[in-house]
Order: C-alpha cells, then structure tokens, then sequence
C-alpha cells in the first residue's frame, strides 16, 4: 500500500541504505500534516450514511432518467447497489485521509473502473455527479475545518477525475 | 509493504467499515509520538555500524571457536558476510521502526531466512545472539541509556544528545521487532 513511509522505504531498500535524513524528513513532512487529514477521516466516518444519501439522491435527481425500465437505476435493488457504490468511494477516500496518499483509492477503486463500468453499461456521469455534489456541498466550519476540508476535497477531485 | 496507517486501511477494508474514532486515536499516537520515532530511527542509523560490530564481536568473544580454523567467522571472507548480514537485519529493523509495522521485516528479511541460514550451515543460535546484542545496544541508544561500560577510561562512546523524554513505547516496539527476528531464527 503506497503511502510516505513505504515509498521512502521502498526507495532505501533499493538502494540497500539505512533511512537517511532526507527520509526522516519525509516522513515528518507527512506527519505535520497528519493532524487535518485525520480529522477529515474521522468526521468523514462519522457521517458517511447521511452524505452517501445526499450524494446519492443528487445523483438520481439530475439524471432521472437511470429510473427508467432498462436503465441503471430501474429497480430498487440496483438503486441500492448504486448508493452503495458511492459509500464504496466514500470509504476508500476515508482510507485515502488516513493513510495521506492515494493507495486505498488507485488500488481498490480506479485500478479497473472504467472496464467495469462499460461490461454493466453503467454511466460514470452519475458517479461525478454524485462526487461533485459531495465536494460542493462539504463545507467550513459546518462538516470540518479548513484544512480537513482541503484533505477531503482534494481526495474527491481525484477520485473525480478518474471517473470523467 | 505497510505502514501503521495503511495496516489500519487494510483491517477496516476487511470488515467494508470506514476508520473512525478507535482506530483513529492509535494513528493519532503515531502522529504525535512522530518526532520520538524519527529519533529513535536516526539513533539506530547513525551508529549502525558501531551496533553491528559490537554484537559480532560480542558474539566472537563468547563463543571463540566461530573465528578458530573451521568455525563460521573463519576466514575474513565469511567473517565479513557476518558483519554484512547483521547490518542488513539492522537495517530492516529500522524501517519497521520508521513504518511502525512489522509487514517490511516479515516480508523482506525474515520470510525464508532461517531455511537459507540452515542450508548455508550458519549456526542460528549464533545469529539470534548477535541480534539479541543487538536489541541490546540499539535499545540503549534510543533511550540514551548507553555507557562505557566495565571500561571506565572508555571513550569511543557516544550520546545522541537529543533531549530525554519518555520513549518506553518506542523502545518496546524496536525490541519488539529485535525479538520477532530471533524468533524467526530460532
């Protein structure tokens, strides 16, 4: 899993060198900035039905059609499957704050995507949509603080621009 | 390879649950411990090699036959591969000190290291000993607990002169991983 610690350990290795003091300097780079993400992790975790739901319902309000008979969302167990898509990106973005790099997201949830998406015909619009609403709607003080929320949203952007 | 906070990511992707307050306050301790850990990682780093050469010579001076006619410090040639593998077991044990996981260790040095030691004839309690000498001095150099030992006149010994605090965490969990190597050993 890719994160500060085990690129600066991966590329030590590599070299067969202890952590030098470039490494250290890394690492506490990284742990400086620990404190905002954790808590856009936290606050994340707290309320990840509710934003899922509003994600979710934003999604299905500017496009509905995906309710219509042959599309996404025809049913109630797909529209279900579709909220818990979005509560899949949600987590792994959680996954993404703690660990402060993009590991859980490439790994678990773009590395593929676009592949599946087009088998099951699905719209990854509405998965931006739904992302976006989330980025949008997320603000400071209300949800975190400035910097939890500049965390956050960095993480949805990317996750955003992976999809469209 | 993980970390501490990647191995938190990798246990709550098993139960499909995001991380929230429990998981979190650990991390938080990593966070605020994080200037201790960078310390401790330096004071290994900066006397790796005074640590390695003591815990072979300590392992020599107790068992003399290694570097007799016949023993597995005799010649230079396999004297030097001694000091060259007790400096990489150090080496991994400071990145799982720097990572505050095992999984770089376990991975990387240890998986397979007891069959090779035992197919290349190195005698494994010999090797788990240097490590515990190891564990030993590394220890006193995080805490700063080093001293010259029974030697008063003995000045080739030196303090990181950072300041004191309370690092039993750490030094707990650099011994910790000291252990799981002669654990694997043995």
């Amino acid at each position: 899993m890719k994160s500060v610690a085990t690129t600066v350990v991966t590329a030590a290795d590599a070299a067969g060198r202890f952590p030098s003091q470039n490494d250290l300097e890394a690492v506490q780079g990284n742990i400086q900035r620990a404190a905002a993400r954790l808590e856009a992790a936290e606050k994340l975790a707290e309320g990840l039905d509710k934003v899922t739901k509003e994600a979710g319902d934003a999604c299905f309000s500017k496009y509905p059609y995906l309710k219509q008979a042959g599309e996404a969302g025809e049913n109630q167990t797909k529209v279900d499957k579709c909220y818990r898509d979005i509560a899949h990106y949600l987590r792994l973005i959680n996954y993404c704050l703690v660990v402060g790099g993009t590991g859980p997201l490439d790994e678990w949830g773009i590395a593929g995507a676009r592949e599946v998406y087009r088998t099951l015909r699905l719209p990854t619009a509405a998965y931006v949509e739904a992302l976006t609403f989330t980025r949008d709607r997320a603000c400071s003080p209300r949800d975190m603080s400035p910097q939890a929320l500049n965390e956050f949203k960095s993480y949805l952007d990317y996750a955003i621009n992976a999809l469209s | 390879m993980l970390d501490a906070f990647s191995r938190a990511v990798v246990s709550a992707d098993a139960k499909t649950a995001p991380i929230g307050g429990g998981e979190l306050a650990a991390l938080r301790n990593y966070v605020a411990e994080g200037n201790k850990r960078l310390d401790a990682v330096n004071a290994i780093t900066s006397n790796a090699s005074c640590i390695v050469s003591d815990a072979v010579t300590g392992m020599i001076c107790e068992n003399t036959g290694l570097i007799q006619a016949g023993g597995n410090c005799y010649p230079n040639r396999r004297m030097a591969a001694c000091l060259r593998d007790g400096e990489i077991v150090l080496r991994y044990i400071s990145y799982a000190l720097l990572a505050g996981d095992a999984s770089v260790l376990d991975d990387r040095c240890l998986n397979g290291l007891k069959e090779t030691y035992i197919a290349l004839g190195v005698p494994l309690q010999s090797a788990g000993r240097a490590v515990a000498i190891m564990k030993a001095s590394s220890t006193a150099h995080i805490n700063e607990t080093n001293t010259s030992g029974t030697n008063p006149v003995e000045t080739r010994f030196r303090k990181m002169e950072t300041v004191k605090g309370d690092c039993s965490a750490l030094v707990a969990e650099a011994a910790s991983y000291f252990d799981r190597v002669i654990g694997a050993l043995g």
